[in-house]
């Protein structure tokens, strides 16, 4: 049981709905960066274009002041350097550079300058400045943390003095102290509990009202009914001490109630903008563009903002599709591996159709554009996504239906004492009824969990988990099923060289030397791999550099079969092929595997057998997570038989391969049914909706930003192993939480009895609670030791 | 003690003059980068 986090603030949602919109575009793989990187600041230079990441500055009139995150930075000194850079631009007015976070805000004046200037200032010192597009969600946590941090300053400044001023009382003896000067006390602890009371108190009494008008129940009734009921009753003891209710004063108790409620909620807000703030960087980047045709024939950049329907683009290899489209020219192999799992290239020629968010692989191609936007294919799976997370579990139900209850019976109880003594003595039946408010009040409860919650996310921040949503930590304990996807997940996100036969005479690294002269050239998945094994190997032999500036000439790739090229080794000219089979005129091994021949003039000359590579800590991270009892299974779109051997080398046994989207999540639908509690580990675009449905959700570090924000937890350091860990700490949080709740319970259970007989004078009671919270915040802190 | 009645209220307007400099510099973002604060005076300017 827990209590009932906040609702997210709006703005963060609609950030994150744009996230989703769309993919970045321009991949960094793509060739020509320099040029391209060129241009595509020119964008920048579009009012539109600004207005994404400026705000017209407030304070002179005309200039605009807008948000970039700087790369390249490593110290503080950096960001000097970085403010002379910006300044010594005309047109720029200031700059404000925070080292800490990599992000500046300048004012500059469009009269006189415009954003691709200035940002091209800094790059001459070898810094490269983004525009940051989600400044306006940065700005607005920013101020919501100064705010939350200024109650807490006045809940904590107050709450000192309050105690000062309380001190006196709990420390004389009755009548050493003068009527006059206790009055002047009370009079003093009054002043400085109004502040706290009205100001800082305002997010719970804001929440209980709204839940009054409602009908609702959330942990904030309580607690703000508490807060008013001692704030009235102490008022009242202060003003009218002779009046009915007794000369009892609780401000002491109040605010530091309030203090220790308020850091919780501090503490719980730094840890969602921490984690929040990561995902949202991924908006931070140089306006996605296209070159589009225009009606003179000729081809112009354009950001992708101003692209529209019936559009003709030029797609490089490299480049993701911007919309849904028709090819009009060209021909290509595209990677749809977003959507589909698979990363075996697609053949795609004039007249077929080609989807948004797919990469181009080889060859340039003219496409037509159909849809844009939401109505694109990569838009339709991303509303799977936002409905399957609308029907997840709540476990905020569980909460008010056990709540409200618990309200109805504490204020019974408290109403049931003041009558009870009211007879006997009025002062000291309010005096009752408020120690049994105040000692029933649920701060111990309400912090049990956040403060267990928080220092476990802390520790799993450090060790490279962001965790999206804290309430998942909870769930993670209960699970007893665990799905893997296969790509990019349980394998590593490109193929392995697992093989190579050559000729006699050719040294498998002279093959793969020269193959790799060519594959440098090719964006093909297989080039790739041969091209980074060819990297290792020589860099394991200290010849990386002669690598490097090996230069074949004449390249040209052939989409669907290979790449040609005429390389020079030792004075010949070898004309060489490196691709399929036939393309090469090479025999064909038996084989499951991906096989690529390279061949020249005089014949075959070697064959390259690539698998996928299987991350190195799979198999271990499989045995641990059954060692603690879990079930384990693999669901991916790629082949059966692809999906059951890798499966079978990681040790998994129940495999289901072909699986789209919707396939997956029915298949966790249908498995949540039977009554497991199911987690899932992915990283592709294909497995978003099923990262929404799923109980917990897992999203690799690298995984597409749209899985990214609908998983909980984001393993940054794109290892396996922290899974585990993350696993056994939500365990040991909810051992820790149950600790809470039990010590909380405890202290109700035997002070409340103790309340209603009179035995606890309300100052008790207040101490009680200031100690027992701070107890459950000890407790909780031992979860923030580091993952082991 | 009767300096106290003098005291204790003034020490009531000290806490809010005390609340006072506090939101000054809360707003003007000091709490939010607390190294840069320290490199502040290694700056030439």
């Amino acid at each position: 049981m827990h209590i009932k986090l906040c609702v997210e603030p709006l703005a963060y949602r609609s950030v994150m709905t744009e996230v989703n919109v769309l993919p970045s575009l321009n991949s960094d793989v793509s060739h020509g960066e320099a040029m391209d990187g060129e241009q595509r600041l020119k964008l920048l230079d579009d009012p539109q274009e600004w207005a994404a990441f400026s705000l017209p500055e407030k304070t002179q009139a005309g200039c605009w002041s807008s948000s970039v995150v700087f790369e390249g930075m490593h110290c503080a000194a950096c960001a000097i350097t970085l403010e002379d850079a910006l300044r010594s631009v005309p047109g720029v007015d200031s700059v404000q550079i925070n080292a800490a976070s990599h992000r500046g805000r300048i004012v500059w004046s469009p009269d006189v300058t415009r954003p691709s200037e200035w940002m091209r200032s800094v790059e001459r010192f070898g810094y490269k400045a983004i525009p940051a597009n989600d400044a306006y969600a940065h700005e607005r946590r920013r101020q919501e943390g100064r705010r939350m941090v200024w109650r807490l300053a006045v809940a904590a400044l107050c709450m000192m003095q309050v105690m000062m001023y309380a001190t006196p009382v709990y420390v004389t003896e009755p009548g050493d102290i003068t009527p006059e000067m206790v009055h002047l006390l009370r009079w003093a602890s009054w002043v400085l509990s109004l502040p706290v009371v009205f100001f800082s108190c305002t997010p719970f009494l804001r929440s209980a009202w709204r839940d009054l008008r409602h009908q609702q129940v959330s942990m904030d009734l309580p607690v703000a009914l508490g807060m008013m009921v001692t704030f009235v009753v102490s008022s009242i003891g202060t003003f009218e001490p002779a009046g009915p209710f007794g000369a009892e004063v609780y401000f002491d108790s109040l605010t530091m109630f309030v203090f220790f409620l308020l850091m919780g909620r501090w503490l719980e807000l730094r840890m969602r903008d921490r984690t929040a703030g990561a995902l949202e960087a991924v908006l931070n980047r140089l306006p996605d563009s296209v070159r589009k045709r225009m009606p003179g024939g000729q081809w112009a950049l354009i950001s992708i903002r101003r692209l529209a329907v019936g559009d003709v683009i030029e797609v490089l290899p490299g480049e993701a599709l911007a919309g849904d489209g028709l090819v009009l020219a060209g021909q290509t192999q595209v990677d749809e591996a977003l959507l589909t799992g698979e990363s075996i290239p697609l053949a795609r020629q004039a007249g077929d159709r080609v989807i948004a968010g797919s990469h181009n692989l080889s060859g340039a191609i003219e496409v037509q554009i159909e849809q844009v936007g939401t109505a694109t294919r990569y838009a339709q799976i991303v509303a799977l996504m936002e409905s399957a997370s609308l029907s997840k579990p709540s476990m905020a139900l569980l909460v008010d239906r056990w709540a409200k209850p618990f309200l109805i019976a504490v204020l019974l109880a408290s109403l049931a004492s003041a009558i009870y003594w009211w007879p006997t003595d009025p002062a000291h039946a309010l005096m009752v009824a408020v120690a049994v408010l105040i000692v029933t009040c649920p701060c111990a409860l309400s912090l049990a969990t956040p403060a267990a919650m928080l220092a476990s996310a802390g520790a799993l921040a450090r060790s490279g988990v962001l965790v999206r949503r804290l309430e998942a930590l909870q769930n993670l304990a209960s699970i007893d099923t665990v799905i893997f996807d296969k790509t990019g997940t349980l394998t590593r996100d490109a193929f392995e060289v697992a093989s190579i036969h050559t000729r006699a005479a050719v040294s498998q690294s002279q093959a793969l030397w020269w193959a790799s002269s060519l594959a440098r050239h090719s964006l093909h998945p297989v080039s790739r791999a041969l091209w980074s094994e060819a990297r290792r190997r020589a860099e394991a032999e200290g010849r990386l550099s002669v690598l490097e500036s090996e230069q074949a000439q004449a390249v040209l790739e052939k989409a669907g079969q290979g790449v040609s090229g005429r390389l020079n080794v030792s004075g010949r000219a070898l004309n060489l092929r490196l691709g399929s089979a036939a393309y090469c005129q090479a025999p064909v091994y038996e084989g499951a595997h991906l096989q690529v021949s390279l061949a020249d003039d005089a014949g075959w000359i070697a064959t390259f057998e690539l698998v996928e590579e299987i991350r190195p800590e799979a198999p271990q991270v499989v045995a641990a997570l059954k060692h603690l009892g879990l079930q384990l299974k693999v669901l991916s779109g790629d082949a059966q038989s692809a999906v059951a051997q890798v499966a079978s080398l990681v040790g998994i046994d129940d495999v289901r391969g072909g699986c789209g989207p919707q396939d997956k999540l029915q298949a966790v639908q249908a498995w949540q049914a039977q009554g497991h509690k199911v987690a899932m580990v992915g990283d592709g675009l294909n497995d978003g909706p099923v990262l929404a449905g799923a109980d917990v959700s897992f999203a690799l570090g690298q995984a597409v930003p749209l899985a990214q924000s609908k998983a909980d937890f984001v393993l940054m350091g794109g290892q396996l192993q922290v899974l585990v860990q993350t696993l056994v700490r939500s365990r040991q949080t909810l051992r820790i939480v149950k600790q809470n709740l039990l010590w909380a319970a405890v202290y109700n259970a035997a002070c409340i009895p103790l309340a209603l007989l009179g035995y606890l004078p309300a100052w008790a009671a207040g101490l009680g609670m200031a100690l027992s919270s701070l107890l459950v915040v000890l407790n909780a802190l031992r979860l923030s030791q580091g993952l082991t | 003690m009767d300096i106290l009645y003098l005291l204790i209220p003034l020490s009531v307007g000290l806490v809010f003059f005390i609340l006072a400099g506090l939101w000054w510099a809360i707003h003007r973002g000091q709490f939010e980068d607390i190294e840069a604060e320290g490199e502040r005076i290694l700056r030439n300017d």
